[in-house]
Order: C-alpha cells, then sequence, then structure tokens
C-alpha cells in the first residue's frame, strides 16, 4: 500500500458474496470434469498434445490476464493513464524467434522442460543450474500471483471477524494462506485438462466482464466523449513519459518488460510453454501465439486496465466519489463496486479472482512439471544407476507430481514475503522480472541460435552474471547509473526496472566472451590436461572460485573487492566447465538449434518428414485386436492425405467445437482395401476418447 | 514539440530498437533455414510477422494522435477494422490459391 493512500474494506453486499461462490462452484464443477481425463502425466502436464489453436488461445487470455492482473493495471491506470497498456503491446518484437526458433524445437526435441533442454544442448551441470533458476522464476511468480489475489481480496472482506467469541483480525497473508489452499486443491486433483478447459470458460467470462465494466463505466461518467475530455492529455497518451518518474517510465519498462519481459513469458514461462506443447502440432501453437498477440492482448489491454482510467475520470468529475488519494491497488475494486449494480459487481469480482488463480493453477502445474522432470527423474536415474531404485511407474509419479503441488504452493506462499512491502503490485512484478529473467534468456537465445555457444559459456552467462547483477543490485550508483537513460535513482528501491538493461547486457558479455575466446580455454585446458596433477588443481580451484561466488553473494568485501571476485569467477568458470564438461558440438547441436531444425523433425519423425501438402480425410473407426501403435487407413484414403508408410497422422473426433480433446497421434500403418475406415486397437480408442458412431477427420502431420 | 517526451520519443525508442530486434529476429531465422520462405505456409507466416509489426505501430501512432487531439478518435477504430478485414482477406486469398 501507498503510505498515505486511502484503503477499503467491506466493499460489496451479500448478493455479491452468493454470486461469487456459485461462480467458483461452477467453475471447479466444470474444471473436475475435465480432470477425470487426466490418466497420466503427460496428461497431467500437457494435456496430451492434442488441442486446436482456438482453445489453446482462450484458455492463455485467462493465464495472461490473470498473470498481468487486473489489480496492477488498473492500478497504473489510475495514476498514469492509458500508458498502462504498454506492457499488453510491446510482445511482437520476439515472435520471429519464438514461432521460427524456440517453439518448433521444444516440440520437435520432445522435452517436457526447459532445463532438459539445457542438458540436451549442454550438459547435466547446464541443467542443474537452469533448474534452480527456472524454479526461483516459477515460484516468485506463484508468489506475485498470490499477492495479487490477496490485494484483489482484501477489499472485500471485513478488517475482522468473531468466530466462537475471539475476534480474527483479516490480514493479507492470512488472506492469501485461505486462496492458497483452495487454489492447491483445485490444481492437485485437476492436472493440465482442467486447467486448459477452466481456462477456456474464463477466458471468454473475463473477456465478457471486463468489457461490460468499461460499458457501464463509460456510461456512468456520461459517454465516450465525457470520458476522453475528462482525462488530461498525459493519461490519454499509449506510451508513458520517456525516464520519469522513477516508478514508472517508458524506457525502464521498455527494457524490463519489451525486452526482459516478453522474451521471459514466450521463452521461459514453463506454464505458457506447456500450453503451447499441448497444442497438436507446431502450426497450431503458431497460430496459438499470433492471435494472442495481434488481437487477444490489445484487448485484454482494455479490459485490465479500464477500472483505472474510469476511476481517474470520477476522480476528476466527482473527487467525492472517488477520492485521488485512493489506494492504486484497490481502485478496480472501489470502481467495480460503484459502477456495477450489486451481483454484477459479485460477478466481475468473480471473474476477477477465478482467472488470477487460472494463472496460479497455471503455475503450479508448470513448477511441478519442472520438479518432476527435472529433481525427481535425475534423482531416481541416478539412484537406478548406483543400485539404490527401483523403476517408478506413471501412477507413483503422478502422485509425486501432486503432492509437489502442494509444497509449490505452500513455497509461493512463503515468497509473497519478498514482495508484498512493494508500493504497488506492478512494481514488484517489474523488479522481480527484471532480475530473474536475464541470465535463463540470454542463455536459451544463445543456445537456440548459435551453434558455437557451449557448457562453458551458458555456464558462465549464469554464474557470472548473477554475480555481476549481484553487485550491480549492490552498487547501482556505479554499475546500473551508466544505463539509466536519465531516470532518477531511488534510493530505497533503485532502477527498479532499468536494471533490466543493465542485467541483460551483463549476461550477454559473459556469453559473448565466453564464446569468443573458446578456442584460448580449449587450448588452455589440453595443456593443463598433461599436467598430472590437473585433476587436482581444478578441484581446489573450483571450491576457491565457490568460495568467491559466496562471498559476492554475501557482499563482505567492498566495490573493488566484490568487482575483482566477479571478474575471477568469470574467467575461471568455463575453464573449470571445459575441463570437466565433455562436450561435442556436432551432437549436442543436433535438432537442438534453429539451424538443425529439419534435423529435429527428421528425430521426432524417427525417419525423413514427408512436408507433401495432403487432404484432410473423414473416416470411421473400427476397432482391430493389435499389438502396436500404429493405425491402417485404405490405400486410396492415404493416397489423398498423401501419406506413406511411417508417417505420423493425427485422428480427431470431427466436432470441431471440442477443440481437439477427443484425438490421438499416431503413425499410418499397411494399407487396406476399406474406403473410409480407420482400424485402431482398443488402447487408441480409449485413449483419443473416441466415441461410437461419431464421425473421425484424420490428417498427415508429416 | 509539447508532449514530446511523453509520445513521439518512446514511440521512435520502440519501434527504432523493438524494429531493429525484429527484424533481426526475421533475417535469423530465414538465414537459419527454419523460416523457410519457400514453403507457402511459411511465407504466409512471414505476412503475418510483417502485418503484426504494422499493426502495433498503427496503432501506436493512431493512439497518439487521438491523445494530441489530431484526428478522431472513430476514425482510428475504423481505420484498425480496416487494416484487419484487408489483412484477413488476404490469407482468404492465399488459401484459395494454395488449394
Amino acid at each position: 500500500m501507498e503510505t498515505g493512500a486511502a484503503t477499503f474494506h467491506n466493499i460489496g453486499t451479500t448478493t455479491d458474496w452468493v454470486v461469487m461462490v456459485i461462480y467458483f462452484l461452477a467453475v471447479m464443477l466444470f474444471g473436475s470434469y475435465f480432470g477425470r481425463y487426466t490418466k497420466t502425466t503427460s496428461d497431467f502436464f500437457f494435456g496430451g498434445r492434442r488441442f486446436s489453436w482456438w482453445l489453446i488461445t482462450m484458455s492463455i487470455v485467462a493465464t495472461g490476464v490473470g498473470s498481468h492482473s487486473f489489480v496492477k493495471y488498473s492500478a497504473k491506470g489510475f495514476q498514469h493513464g492509458i500508458s498502462s497498456t504498454m506492457t499488453y503491446l510491446n510482445d511482437w518484437f520476439f515472435v520471429p524467434f519464438f514461432m521460427f526458433g524456440w517453439l518448433p524445437i521444444l516440440v520437435y526435441s520432445r522435452v517436457r522442460s526447459i532445463p532438459e533442454y539445457f542438458e540436451k544442448r549442454f550438459s547435466p551441470s547446464a541443467r542443474f543450474l537452469a533448474t534452480i533458476l527456472l524454479l526461483f522464476y516459477m515460484i516468485g511468480y506463484i508468489g506475485i500471483g498470490f499477492l495479487t489475489l490477496g490485494k484483489a481480496v482484501i477489499p472485500m472482506l471485513p478488517k475482522a471477524f468473531v468466530l466462537f467469541g475471539v475476534t480474527f483480525p483479516v490480514t493479507l497473508m492470512g488472506a492469501i494462506i485461505v486462496i492458497a489452499i483452495i487454489t492447491g486443491v483445485y490444481i492437485t486433483f485437476g492436472g493440465q485438462t482442467a486447467v486448459i478447459f477452466t481456462d477456456l470458460l474464463q477466458g471468454f467470462i473475463l473477456l465478457f466482464a471486463g468489457f461490460a465494466l468499461f460499458f457501464i463505466g463509460i456510461s456512468y461518467v456520461g459517454g465516450f466523449d465525457s470520458f476522453w475530455s475528462l482525462l488530461p492529455t498525459e493519461w490519454k497518451l499509449p506510451l508513458a513519459d520517456f525516464n520519469k518518474p522513477p516508478g514508472f517510465n517508458f524506457v525502464g519498462i521498455f527494457w524490463q518488460d519489451a525486452i526482459a519481459g516478453s522474451i521471459g513469458f514466450l521463452f521461459m514461462n514453463q506454464g505458457l510453454i506447456m500450453r503451447f506443447l499441448a497444442c497438436k502440432n507446431v502450426n497450431e501453437g503458431r497460430k496459438a501465439a499470433a492471435v494472442n498477440i495481434l488481437f487477444i492482448l490489445p484487448l485484454s489491454a482494455i479490459v485490465v486496465g479500464n477500472a483505472g482510467w474510469i476511476g481517474k475520470a470520477i476522480s476528476v468529475a466527482s473527487p467525492s466519489v472517488v477520492s485521488p488519494d485512493t489506494s492504486p491497488d484497490q481502485i478496480f475494486v472501489v470502481v467495480a463496486n460503484i459502477v456495477a449494480s450489486p451481483g454484477i459487481f459479485g460477478f466481475i469480482m468473480a471473474a476477477l479472482t477465478a482467472a488470477l488463480m487460472s494463472t496460479v493453477d497455471t503455475l503450479i502445474n508448470a513448477t511441478a512439471a519442472i520438479f518432476i522432470n527435472d529433481v525427481y527423474r535425475p534423482i531416481n536415474r541416478y539412484l537406478n544407476s548406483e543400485g539404490r531404485g527401483r523403476i517408478i511407474s506413471d501412477k507413483e509419479e503422478l502422485v509425486a507430481a501432486r503432492w509437489a503441488s502442494v509444497a509449490i504452493t505452500s513455497l509461493g506462499v512463503v515468497a509473497v514475503l519478498a514482495f508484498k512491502n512493494f508500493p504497488t503490485v506492478y512494481e514488484a512484478h517489474g523488479y522481480f522480472h527484471s532480475t530473474l529473467t536475464p541470465p535463463l534468456v540470454v542463455a536459451i537465445f544463445f543456445g537456440v541460435f548459435w551453434k558455437r555457444f557451449s557448457p562453458a559459456g551458458v555456464i558462465t552467462t549464469f554464474v557470472g552474471g548473477v554475480a555481476l547483477m549481484i553487485i550491480g543490485a549492490r552498487y547501482p550508483a556505479f554499475f546500473i547509473a551508466p544505463f539509466d537513460h536519465g531516470i532518477e535513482m531511488n534510493p530505497s528501491r533503485p532502477y527498479s526496472y532499468i536494471r533490466a538493461l543493465y542485467n541483460t547486457i551483463a549476461c550477454i558479455g559473459v556469453g559473448l566472451l565466453v564464446t569468443l575466446t573458446r578456442d584460448i580455454q580449449n587450448r588452455l585446458i589440453v595443456q593443463w590436461k598433461q599436467r598430472a596433477s590437473s585433476k587436482i588443481e581444478m578441484t581446489i580451484l573450483s571450491i576457491l572460485t565457490s568460495l568467491l561466488l559466496f562471498l559476492v553473494i554475501i557482499g563482505t568485501g567492498g566495490l573493488g573487492s566484490d568487482t575483482l571476485f566477479t571478474v575471477l569467477i568469470v574467467i575461471v568458470v568455463p575453464l573449470l566447465t571445459v575441463y570437466f564438461v565433455d562436450y561435442k558440438e556436432s551432437e549436442a547441436t543436433k535438432g537442438l538449434i534453429a539451424s538443425s531444425i529439419f534435423e529435429a523433425k527428421f528425430m521426432f519423425k524417427g525417419s525423413e518428414p514427408n512436408d507433401e501438402v495432403g487432404e484432410k480425410m473423414e473416416v470411421v473407426f473400427k476397432i482391430k485386436d493389435q499389438d502396436d501403435s500404429k493405425i491402417y487407413f485404405s490405400k486410396k484414403d492415404m493416397k489423398r492425405m498423401s501419406a506413406k508408410l511411417g508417417d505420423l497422422v493425427y485422428l480427431c473426433d470431427k466436432r470441431k467445437w471440442l477443440g481437439g480433446l477427443k484425438s490421438i497421434h499416431s503413425v499410418y500403418g499397411e494399407p487396406h482395401n476399406e474406403d473410409g475406415i480407420v482400424y485402431i486397437n482398443q488402447s487408441q480408442s480409449e485413449t483419443g476418447l473416441f466415441s461410437d458412431g461419431y464421425i473421425l477427420v484424420a490428417e498427415k502431420e508429416m | 514539440m509539447e508532449y514530446f517526451s511523453h509520445s513521439w520519443l518512446p514511440f521512435m525508442y520502440q519501434y527504432g530498437l523493438g524494429g531493429l530486434l525484429f527484424i533481426a529476429g526475421i533475417i535469423i531465422t530465414i538465414r537459419s533455414g527454419s523460416l523457410n520462405l519457400n514453403k507457402t505456409s511459411h511465407w504466409r507466416w512471414f505476412w503475418t510477422l510483417i502485418f503484426g509489426l504494422a499493426w502495433y505501430m498503427s496503432l501506436h501512432a493512431s493512439l497518439t494522435l487521438a491523445a494530441l487531439g489530431s484526428v478522431n478518435f472513430a476514425f482510428i477504430l475504423m481505420g484498425s477494422v480496416i487494416i484487419v478485414s484487408i489483412f484477413g482477406a488476404l490469407q482468404v486469398i492465399n488459401r484459395k490459391r494454395i488449394k
């Protein structure tokens, strides 16, 4: 809360609460219905890679709008006007990299998480460091989500309530804990399919509720012309002032959001990536991303920010109705309560809180995926290799995934403590993105688009980049000020946004330096390996480097010593990596960099991809007793699909509104002569959720 | 110019620097072969990407002009709808050609 800002409690009526409870029950029942389709960990995390682009697009609305939140954009809309939309309208710059670099690589390499990519592309140690950074990022994101949820519901709750004669004060953390329990229960038993379908429903409702509030609000202030004329010119401009004030300026937010945030959201937000991986193929993922960013985000910008703009207009016309001193993080609830009638207000609040829960659900599910894939499975593999483990069944993994969801929810609540003292959620989120995304973002980018980028480069980017970021945060006037574009430094929270520029340049600089000097490192290590005591020397050097990093983290020295330690880390870490990590560039980059997409497709299919364009065929399925995973079409049907034996095929229920829920991926088997018939086995019929009598549509994938 | 640091300066910075990154993205993906303009579907994606940049530039420029009182707001909405319609129509025409 901002000092001196007016805060509210007990907003809303009994009717509003009744509407909210009904809404929540309906949404949870809707999600639980689709939760029954979760049978394996693949379903739990990826929804079985089967959905159409439109379904994923709409389900991303609830995730995106929820995470960027009504609360924080309304707050900035109230404080600064239409420039609150900036962060929704600057995501297009990196879309080519995403659509034709990262997305196809993720799909074709069959990686289940971002750290797994780091192991395949670099080394297990790179995966380990990426896992740590990503878990920090995801849990921090969950913390931001919980904080926003808490701030959204607090104005509706009383200051305290009495139970059995004891008075319990309603606190932000108390509200967050209750919300976390509800969220955790839902995601633990639902899984990704439930989340996708709940988000689909909520995507539509959110857009409807947001626009309803906009039109009701415009009507309240006397129509659009009246609304527009009430706003001062600064409030109408779509971009903020270039470099002031420190708490909301264009250039800082450009680097924090358009650069670090956009890449972070598209490239390393495991929750969003899992949505794209749930699409039936790469092209559907591209469509989902394009439609979402081009059309849904501008609409969402109006949906999430309009309460702040209307609040500003009302505060200009009638300061007694909406005080200019109203706490920015509460303006959404305050405006919704003023312009909407009882019941409608409850519906809007239900849509808001349910959307925020969707975001948190998605993040918890995604973080659990990282835990299972990058912690649980590698540990089991290690134990098995040592002869102390056993084969873990998919059912056991599913149970572990659900327990992981519970633990992650708890850690998310703890993470709120790190952000709750920021004046607004917006600034907390900005600081968070500026600080945590650059090392991973730079590593992913170089990894995908630069063949020469090696384990030495990625590990030094992680370790040296983080060390440089730490000393930047400790001495902002020395390290960040040269990049500040004239932004005034706020001593209590120095350079919340523009630090992203320094952090990104630091990480890029480290990655470039190490990669460009790779041959020198290799020569040095070849010579060093000839020494009999090289292993002992390198082990001692590793311990000393860890000690230096520890000293940089705790900051016992001054500017000079911290800088010296960091420089030493950047010099020594690549040498240690080259010494200890066995890396063969041609093997490690095969199918894992943008220039080897064809190889990636080859590896995905297991043979030469068939890109010949064919027709989609309507067929009826028949069950045949067979043990293999192939499906069988007639010769004529295969010819019309331009398909060959061994090509990949997607078989889906014809009803488009199901969005691919009832579908399977398979391989073409030996053709028969019965046109319009496809033979599948019982297991495929169950996996595809196919119903007797319904027509299926078959299309060749590659 | 009044409001320059609040209007056209951030606009130029965003689309100057952002535009360079965007073009770099297009060039890198084409040179790496992942965006293959010999494929009809990729050619359509290429134009979709270009349209996206133009769409956002026009959106921000129009809103800035409206805020500064240079054009009627309704005109902007109309212009946006026309741009989207033209894009949609081009997509449909392209699809027919493929068939």
